[in-house]
């Protein structure tokens, strides 16, 4: 029995093949699995190619998997144009489309022969079963539930539940369809069984959402009551989310005529006293950059989401990739240190975002969120989540004493000034994005933009110490080591354990808070370290260079970086990591050999 | 309540010294804005005062409301996401005219079609000063400036049809030639339960034309009121908007008799509907459980 499995789908726009897959990660979730749903598109809004890869196992899953187990293609086009999103290696199963009249010896895969190939006549059973080809997603969730052992029962009563207001009818002819596909299968029993064990976890709640739904999500419970934004791809369910849901609350959603009203309008929220947020993506974040920077020197709390695409520019729009962290880091002029998180999964979006609006209050800075297009789109099954271990941290607001007199940028011992609002009695002052005295009136002394520039940056100082805000896993003293962030973390977490169960001493740090970079945090992981690897999704190896500037990097770190949409396997960081080792090995040897 | 009797002009004048040149329109702008606020009674600390960049801009500073002078053309965004955060506070946005018509240009059409109850004073100039002298959205054709050596080859801007055209439910016009009426003017834009726009020629004496000083503006200014206009009909109202920059008419150019309903106004009765039997948002998670 298998503990894992990963199913990859691709088809037309048409094809229903994310809802399809979105129908297995649920009939998972009810039958107890964990889950993780991945989907990726071709730039079309309607017509283009879909794909969706689903992970399913009786274990928690650390991110979206390698190569597939099995391998689904309703025309080989659309399957090929997703490349290494959906590699096929020598384990796959693949199953593909019977009407494209490819035989099982010919199909379209170079240089890799698959563990079987199974041409099925998805669409004919379609028609047949149901009357219209529109069925064939549920052909192939027969064809899973049958071979795999997943949805049996589960996949039908989601279908049913899903097309109940749409008759009797439509439901009996998706039965039909679905119990077709697992007789096909039935009669057609794989060369290896790949059945999935039962999970110990059947019949306990689970959550199902992805990124984006769980930032807005997170933010409201932080109480985030002021959304403002402009629509861009992969960013906009945050707003979508707000806008279903943050009246209840009072709160309200400006949807704005630009990206830069948009950031304004969160802006004015946060002066007039209530915590406030934009999300955007790739371009709208060069569009937002000076609105960051006046936030920044008005010391106003503010929560900037960035999902990060290809870039720049346009870019790659719908893929995913991390090149926007110098942007995150040094998006707007002047000398200014802004705050960047990255969430590494779905799951942990929930504690990033608090955690943002967290120090955004308690420092009075935006703060952006650093997420991109994996963690965003991708839904989790999640475990449900004890909210009541989260504080929330609100603004120091000025009281008694402070509102004599009242000075809004104050000196203080944290370089943290009370913060007045409109409508507070005594706290009128003028917020301004010219540099101003400790009352907020302006000034062009030399001296005094030195104090204060000392007083924004400084007061970040304790920020740099927080260890919780980075994830240390592996053997303290491990001489090889491993960074990543974001959505590339999870493969390196899996990577890690592989690793590991080889034998090799190896470490893997996580940072969650990218900027302001927390020196001393990464000089004690690196003293141990003599290789190691900084991989990312970027083409400049970013992070590596953010390091660099600020540490030295023992030598032997190098980095693995390469363009978005261009994914890692953790079997591509095992295999790094055996050169790592065998240098080290090397370069040991080298040290044993007697001078001359 | 006789909040009027409260407060005096005075109470809203800061301790700032303005960085205007001498004789410049806005001395007259501040002072209209003071007697305006003084006659509605608001205190000062539920005022929010937002305005861009530019030499006016600097005006918020000099009132003891809640200033914000923010960044260039982007005073219309922050206004509106404070009436959003506390629609309870009286918001006033003001900037000149190259913040308010070129920069920030795109704003104010959305603005005025979610007529959020702010209102906005552009000081108009026809001039960047703060840059020193040059070519603003609403100089007029052929004028030479140190960016239209050979004269400016764009028609410029009319604020008035602008803001008209979009809809606005209140609009007028006054300069500092009487500062008595711009004061009722902008009391009154204040007073519009709605968004309510307000030009207002102020002279630049540093790079203006002989003309746009307080004795040309006097020469075409023509009064509304006295002219017959009724404020009450929006198409005299843009016949009468056409001859901005050749005639300068003072007074209200229209007010809608019925004013729509604000944009803050329907936040709250959506508000009020949709939070009335909300599930805590400690639980907002359980939006998220697969049964």
């Amino acid at each position: 029995m298998r503990k894992d499995l990963v199913f990859g789908m691709a088809g037309s726009g048409g094809d229903g093949i994310v809802s399809a897959g979105d129908s297995l990660l649920q009939a998972a979730a009810a039958e107890g699995y964990h889950g993780v749903m991945t989907k990726s598109f071709g730039s079309q809004i309607r017509g283009g190619e879909s794909s969706c890869r689903v992970r399913i196992s009786t274990t928690p899953i650390l991110n979206p998997g390698g190569n597939l187990d099995v391998a689904v293609a309703l025309n080989w086009d659309d399957f090929l144009k997703f490349g290494a999103e959906l590699p096929v290696s020598g384990n796959t199963v693949v199953i593909y489309e019977a009407a494209t009249k490819i035989l099982e010896a010919d199909i379209p895969l170079v240089g890799v022969t698959p563990l079987q190939v199974i041409a099925v006549p998805i669409a004919e059973m379609a028609k047949a079963t149901a009357g219209t080809e529109r069925a064939k997603n549920t052909v192939v969730l027969g064809l899973i539930a049958g071979w795999f052992g997943i949805g049996a029962v589960a996949v039908m009563k989601g279908i049913r539940k899903k097309l109940a207001k749409k008759g009797e009818e439509l439901v009996d002819a998706n039965q039909r369809a679905f119990d077709a596909g697992r007789a096909f299968a039935m009669e057609h029993p794989l060369k290896v069984s790949m059945n999935v064990a039962a999970s110990a976890t059947k019949g306990q709640v689970k959550l199902i959402t992805d990124g984006n739904d769980m930032c807005a999500a997170a933010a409201i419970f932080a109480g985030c009551r002021f959304f403002g934004g402009y629509p861009i791809t992969p960013s906009t369910e945050v707003m979508q989310f707000f806008t279903d849901h943050v009246w209840k609350y009072n709160g309200a959603v400006l949807q704005a005529e630009d990206e830069i009203a948009g950031i304004g309008a969160a802006v004015g929220a946060s002066f007039a006293g209530t915590k406030s947020m934009t999300a955007t993506s790739g371009p709208g974040l060069s569009l937002k950059s000076e609105m960051m920077g006046l936030a920044s020197i008005a010391e106003l709390p503010l929560v900037i989401v960035d999902v990060q695409r290809g870039g720049p520019s346009t870019g790659l729009p719908t893929k995913t990739e991390q090149s926007d962290l110098f942007a995150a880091a040094f998006s707007a002029h002047g000398d200014v240190i802004r705050p960047v998180l990255a969430p590494t999964s779905v799951a942990d979006t929930f504690r990033i975002t608090i955690e943002a609006f967290n120090i955004a209050e308690y420092y009075q800075t935006p703060v952006i969120v650093l997420s991109d297009q994996e963690i965003a789109s991708r839904k989790e099954t999640l475990d449900p989540i004890d909210t009541t271990q989260f504080k929330i941290i609100n603004r120091v607001v000025p009281t008694g004493t402070d509102l004599v007199d009242y000075k809004r940028f104050k000196q203080t011992d944290n370089h943290i000034s009370p913060i007045s609002h409109p409508g507070m009695l005594g706290g009128t002052y003028l917020a301004s994005g010219i540099e101003h005295v400790e009352s907020g009136a302006p000034t062009n002394s030399g001296s005094v933009h030195q104090r204060m520039n000392d007083k924004r940056t400084k007061k970040f100082d304790p920020l740099k110490e927080r260890k919780d805000l980075f994830e240390v896993t592996g053997n303290p003293d491990a001489p090889i080591a491993i960074l990543a962030w974001g959505s590339v973390a999870g493969v390196c977490r899996e990577a890690l354990e592989m690793a590991q169960a080889e034998g090799i001493n190896v470490k893997l740090m996580v940072p969650y808070l990218l900027y302001p970079v927390a020196e001393g945090i990464y000089n004690e992981f690196f003293q141990s370290v003599q290789k190691g690897l900084i991989v990312e999704q970027t083409h400049l190896a970013q992070t590596f260079k953010l390091l660099r500037m600020h540490i030295d990097l023992p030598k032997g770190v190098q980095s693995l970086a390469r363009s978005g949409a261009n994914p890692f396997l953790p079997t591509d960081i095992v295999e790094a990591l055996h050169r790592l080792l065998s240098e080290l090995q090397r370069s040991h040897e080298g040290q044993l050999q007697p001078q001359e | 309540m006789s909040a009027t009797c409260e407060y005096q002009a005075k109470d809203y004048k800061s301790d700032l010294k303005p960085i205007w040149c001498p004789g410049c329109g806005d001395f007259s702008v501040v002072q209209g804005i003071y007697r305006a606020l003084a006659a509605i009674g608001r205190p000062p600390h539920e005022i929010a005062f937002v305005s861009g960049i530019g030499c006016s801009s600097r005006i918020p500073g000099y009132t003891t409301a809640y200033g914000f002078n923010s960044v260039h053309g982007r005073s219309l965004p922050i206004a509106q996401g404070i009436k959003l955060a506390n629609p309870d506070l009286l918001v006033l946005a003001a900037g000149g005219d190259g913040d308010g018509f070129s920069i920030g240009g795109g704003h104010i059409a959305h603005l005025i079609r979610r007529n959020m109850d702010i209102t906005y004073i552009v000081m108009d100039n026809q001039i960047y000063g703060l840059t020193k002298g040059q070519l603003s959205p609403t100089s007029q054709k052929g004028r030479t400036t140190c960016t239209s050596r050979y004269g400016s080859l764009e028609e410029p801007v009319n604020p008035l049809l602008y803001v008209l055209a979009y809809g606005a439910g209140f609009v007028a016009q006054a300069s500092p030639t009487d500062l008595a009426g711009m004061a009722a003017t902008i009391e009154e834009a204040i007073r519009y339960p709605g968004f309510a726009f307000v030009n207002i020629q102020s002279p630049c004496v540093t790079y203006g034309e002989d003309a746009q000083q307080i004795k040309g503006l006097k020469a075409i200014s023509e009064n509304l009121t006295a002219l017959g206009h009724n404020p009450a009909d929006r198409l005299a109202a843009m016949d009468l908007a056409q001859h901005y920059g050749e005639k300068l008419h003072l007074g209200v150019f229209y007010r809608n008799p019925e004013p729509a309903p604000t944009y803050d106004g329907l936040v709250r009765e959506r508000q009020a509907l949709l939070s009335k039997d909300a599930p805590p948002a400690e639980n907002i998670l359980d939006l998220f459980i697969k049964k």
